[in-house]
């Protein structure tokens, strides 16, 4: 054990006295509390208050309608909505196919030194500004591009897929280009709460692969997966840079019909949706909790 | 008794064959080509020092590990290139390896679910097993909610279960405690008797391993060392390195001296064990070993054979006593006696006369 210096124990000593349980730094802990009121919980409040706030020509005035929620629901904005829930669905199956398989391999397969190197390099994607690397990807869906050249030039297709970009098949393309490595970095994690005796207990019992996956790795690995679920599944309802950029015209999720509002200076519209979107990621949240303890993100099985 | 049955008899099918397995990894040798047979119905033990190969050899026959040379068979038929579940044994790991998400019912039942039986039998053959590990009741717990012991029950019942002719275990007792290790070493040696199948049991444990072994083999740097009933590894062994092992031995290496009745193993100047007939020429190097019961302590000689001794230690344990002492030329002996028939209370310092029989000096020549 080191020994610590007068200066040291001083230090140590007035730390202790300031934040002991009637000193006056045990206000410390409470900064958290503040920040977290101060920046997401009164922004949430106000959301849901100008949600149900009268429009005025540039701002808005306090009152009560649902008149917002009525334009949100009762338009062809739902129907753009329940389209951007439908391919936020069909991302989050996608990434998982992809993403988790990788990370489990990453963790099985590798040696633990090249393992953490192989998870950085796809968290390296994340460096590069999301709007570079979603504009960089019409290059290689596009019409001439990449894949369409290999696909001609190996004789597979005669004719260039068109359904590649600018559709909203192109839309999920982009998504689950986009947060594949999400989901493969929090898979990683996930596979913490795997321990590696199962593996060995699973072919001793003659577990086939698809069995132990599925009764075994998801069902441990599940509160990971559901927090990467949840985190894609709400971006790509948020982030309107997809549709912007990949979806072609009319291509719009909910992100879209946000900023649209917004610029047609209707407040309240834009507060509403988005009071819907918090509303339906609080009921997954609540879903996923009921079904697997999602404090377990910490603190996987003992 | 029909024809085939007393042939059956008279040659039985050993549970578990080695012919000559081994394995490397990469330049390390974990093990040397070994050979040894089980037989059926028998509890096996293997036993040495850590890093010596046991693992290695449970998981060869387990199919964990393929071997890099030899063949195994099991029931007579090989299965050196069939996966672990193909094989017709069933694994307890170390540690409590069970499924954590799972009740003590489903892990249990696991390895039945997966053969498609009838659910209400395999629940009611998982019920069964619990009951036999003497945990009816826990059906509904999961294994975190289970004590070490438990979790290693939940994990034989499962094993059971399978209804396999070998049942491997590698180190199943090594995270209890002492006292719990000693009654689990009793209940799975009655567990065995009573399912009636075969066990091979792996630890570092010599008391565990002479609690519940028929047979015992001694496992060290990548060899089996010895192999032999627990009364043979402690009271006879052949090898210098079983008797370092097993018990509590002061071992002696010298040179023999003298053939016939005139044999004696000289150890150092003034300190020679007499050998008579020991079947070994004059001037090989050989050792012997004599457990420290059959080491008398006293002020002079009590026995045949005697070295005038210092005490260095004295332990005072209750039932015994242990004493090291030291032979006229420095060398260390353990004696141990109990501690109503020493006919003093030494102390460190002392000096006395150690003597023993010349029936209690084993030799070892390897
Ligand atoms: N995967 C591996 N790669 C390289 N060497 C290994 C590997 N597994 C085991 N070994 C080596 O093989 C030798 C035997 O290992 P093994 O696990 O069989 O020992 P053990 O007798 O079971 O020891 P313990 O009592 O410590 O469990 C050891 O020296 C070990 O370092
Ligand atoms: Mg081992």
């Amino acid at each position: 054990m080191k020994a610590s210096g007068p200066g040291g124990a001083g230090r140590g000593i007035l730390w202790r006295r300031l934040v002991a349980d009637d000193g006056p730094g045990r206000l410390l802990f409470y900064l958290p509390a503040v920040f977290m009121t101060v920046f997401f919980l009164v922004p949430l409040g106000l959301t849901l208050v100008w949600s149900v706030f009268e429009r005025t020509m540039f701002w808005m005035k306090p009152g009560f309608t649902l008149a917002a929620y009525g334009d949100f629901f009762l338009s062809g904005r739902i129907d753009s909505f329940l389209n951007s829930v439908q391919s936020g669905l069909a991302t989050v199956a996608l990434a998982f196919a992809l993403g988790f398989p990788i990370a489990v391999f990453v963790r099985r397969s590798l040696p633990p030194a090249a393992q953490h190197k192989a998870v950085l390099l796809f968290i390296l994607p994340f460096m590069i500004s999301e709007v570079i690397r979603l504009f960089a990807l019409r290059p290689v869906l596009g019409r001439n591009g990449i894949i369409n050249d290999a696909l001609i030039g190996s004789g597979l297709i005669d004719a260039p897929l068109d359904w590649l970009i600018f559709t909203p098949t192109g839309v999920v393309i982009g998504e689950v280009l986009s947060f594949l490595p999400f989901m493969v970095f929090c898979g990683f994690l996930a596979m913490e709460g795997v321990p590696d005796y199962v593996f060995e207990l699973c072919s001793d019992l003659g577990s086939g692969v698809v069995r132990t996956f599925v009764r075994v790795i998801v069902p441990l690995a599940a509160p990971g997966i559901f927090a990467a679920t949840l985190f894609i599944f709400v971006n790509s309802l948020g982030l309107f840079l997809v549709p912007d950029l990949l979806g072609g015209p009319g291509a719009a999720n909910a992100g879209t019909l946000v900023v649209n509002a917004i610029s047609a200076l209707d407040f309240p519209l834009a507060m509403a949706i988005a009071a819907v979107m918090v509303a339906m990621m609080i009921v997954l949240l609540l879903i996923g909790h009921r079904l697997f303890d999602i404090t377990r993100i910490l603190q996987p099985y003992r | 008794m029909t024809v085939q049955e007393s042939a059956a008899r008279t040659r039985p099918v050993p549970a578990v064959e080695a012919e000559g397995i081994a394995k490397n990894y990469g330049s390390v040798t974990a093990l040397k080509p070994t050979s040894f047979a089980i037989p059926a119905g028998s509890y096996f033990v293997l036993l040495g020092p850590s890093g010596g190969g046991k693992t290695t050899t449970l998981r060869m026959i387990a199919g964990l590990i393929r071997p890099t040379g030899g063949r195994v068979r099991i029931n007579g038929a090989d299965v050196t290139d069939l996966p672990a579940d193909r094989r017709d044994t069933s694994m307890v790991f170390q540690g409590a390896a069970l499924f954590p998400h799972m009740t003590v019912e489903q892990n249990v039942a696991y390895g039945l679910t997966l053969r498609r039986l009838p659910r209400d039998r395999i629940r009611s053959e998982a019920l069964e097993m619990l009951k036999l590990v003497g945990l009816a009741g826990f059906e509904r717990r999961r294994p975190h909610e289970l004590s070490g012991g438990q979790q290693q029950r939940v994990q034989l019942a499962r094993a059971l279960v399978l209804k396999t002719s070998v049942i491997l275990l590698d180190e199943p007792l090594a995270a209890l405690d002492a006292q719990l290790r000693r009654d689990m070493c009793f209940e799975l040696k009655h567990i065995q008797e009573s399912v009636g199948i075969t066990f091979v049991h792996v630890t570092h444990n010599q008391e565990e391993a002479m609690t519940v072994a028929d047979e015992i083999a001694l496992i060290a740097d990548g060899e089996l060392v010895e192999r032999g009933t627990p009364e043979h590894m402690y009271e006879t062994p052949e090898r210098r390195f079983t008797a370092g092992f097993i018990g509590e031995n002061t071992l002696l290496d010298g040179i023999i001296h003298g053939h016939g009745q005139e044999a004696r193993l000289v150890i150092a100047e003034g300190l020679e064990i007499p050998l008579p007939n020991a079947p070994v020429g004059e001037g090989r190097p050989a050792s012997v070993s004599i457990k420290s019961e059959d080491f008398r302590l006293a002020p002079e000689a009590v026995d045949a054979v005697s070295a005038p001794v210092e005490v260095v230690d004295v332990f005072y344990l209750g039932f015994s006593t242990v004493m090291h002492v030291r032979l006229p030329d420095g060398r260390p002996a353990t004696v141990r006696s109990t501690t109503g028939a020493l006919p003093t209370r030494f102390r460190s310092g002392d000096r006395a006369v150690l003597s023993w029989r010349p029936e209690a000096v084993r030799l070892h020549l390897a």
